[in-house]
């Protein structure tokens, strides 16, 4: 048992930590399958429209973050890019440190996605859920 | 041989006040009547929103935070959820109560302390403008809202307080507010 608590208190998990407008945000990195400079997929989405109503100050994305389609029936392997930006880094973060949404924002927040927070370098840091991101609308690839 | 001890008032030559027994009896009974310890009393923490006093039971409110904890934003979210704060190893959500409690938004940048609200088995931080006071306050002095209370405020207020003849003190309903909030009133 001491072993199985030890290990629980060492728990890491891997996350892709990327912008989405001025927030730092944060995806599992087993979700995220490549990165481009520039879309590639026929579905795209800019993270900033998915999370939150950006108003007249919406962020261009600069790096294309490319994951499977959770909507899409388990043995489609399609996939689309989200739109971010900022540094992308891959962090290793205590999974003691990953903190839930709070209960009461659960039921008020734009995005479902939207399921936990942490920090990292004294900077809050959004948790992503990747499988209830998907890109709402079919759209071309940005040029 | 007799001994004569001095009687209360001697020792400085001023007469002593003299009190019927019925009216010694009478003080006695009014006492009793103020210091009644078998009356229930419950305890309130009494804050200013908007410059109107309401208050939150003290049953509920687990700590009162200081106006310079950390609160950070959270994109997406309404306009009355002012963030998260993070205390000890835990994120507790900051709302304000001032849309659901038909409040204009305070003026200005200068923030008040945060009550550490829990109720329904949420916990979450409101923000408040003006701690007043933690008092405990006897049952009896608590009143049920009266009829021509405003719409807006029924629903979150168990019970009203008279201060004095001029204010009066809306006990605010935790679960209700936070029953509320999570239907996307506020």
């Amino acid at each position: 048992m001491p072993l199985h608590r030890g290990h629980h208190e060492q728990a890491q998990v891997a996350l892709v930590l990327f912008c989405v407008g001025p927030y730092r945000t944060a995806l599992e990195a087993r979700h995220v399958l490549a990165m481009t400079d520039h879309p590639t997929a026929l579905r795209t989405a800019n993270a900033q429209t998915l999370l939150y109503e950006g108003g007249d100050h919406e962020t261009p994305p600069n790096r294309w973050l490319t994951l499977r389609d959770a909507q899409a029936a388990s043995d489609n392997n399609s996939t689309w890019q989200l739109g971010v930006s900022g540094d992308i880094t891959l962090q290793q973060l205590p999974a003691n440190t990953l903190y839930p949404l709070p209960k009461l924002l659960l039921s008020r927040r734009f995005s479902t996605a939207l399921c936990g927070l942490t920090f990292h370098q004294q900077q809050l840091v959004l948790l992503l859920d990747a499988r209830k991101l998907h890109p709402s609308l079919s759209q071309a690839p940005c040029s | 041989m007799t001994a004569e001890f001095p009687r209360d008032g001697e020792a400085n030559d001023q007469p002593p006040a003299t009190q019927t027994l019925g009216e010694a009896l009478a003080a006695h009974g009014d006492a009793e009547a103020v210091v009644d310890i078998d009356e229930p009393t419950q305890q309130l923490v009494l804050f200013r929103l908007n410059d109107q006093p309401f208050a939150l039971p003290g049953s509920a409110v687990s700590e009162i935070l200081s106006s310079d904890q950390p609160v950070y934003y959270v994109p997406g979210l309404p306009a009355s959820t002012e963030g998260v704060l993070h205390l000890r190893g835990k994120i507790e959500s900051v709302i304000s109560l001032h849309q659901l409690l038909g409040l204009p938004a305070p003026e200005g940048n200068q923030k008040g302390m945060i009550l550490l609200v829990s109720a329904a088995g949420i916990t979450s931080g409101v923000r408040i403008e003006q701690l007043d006071d933690v008092s405990e306050v006897t049952q009896s002095m608590l009143q049920a809202p009266p009829e021509t209370l405003s719409g807006t405020l029924r629903p979150y207020v168990s019970a009203l307080w008279q201060i004095d003849e001029q204010e009066a003190l809306a006990l605010l309903d935790p679960e209700a507010l936070f029953d509320a909030y999570q239907q996307g009133l506020g």
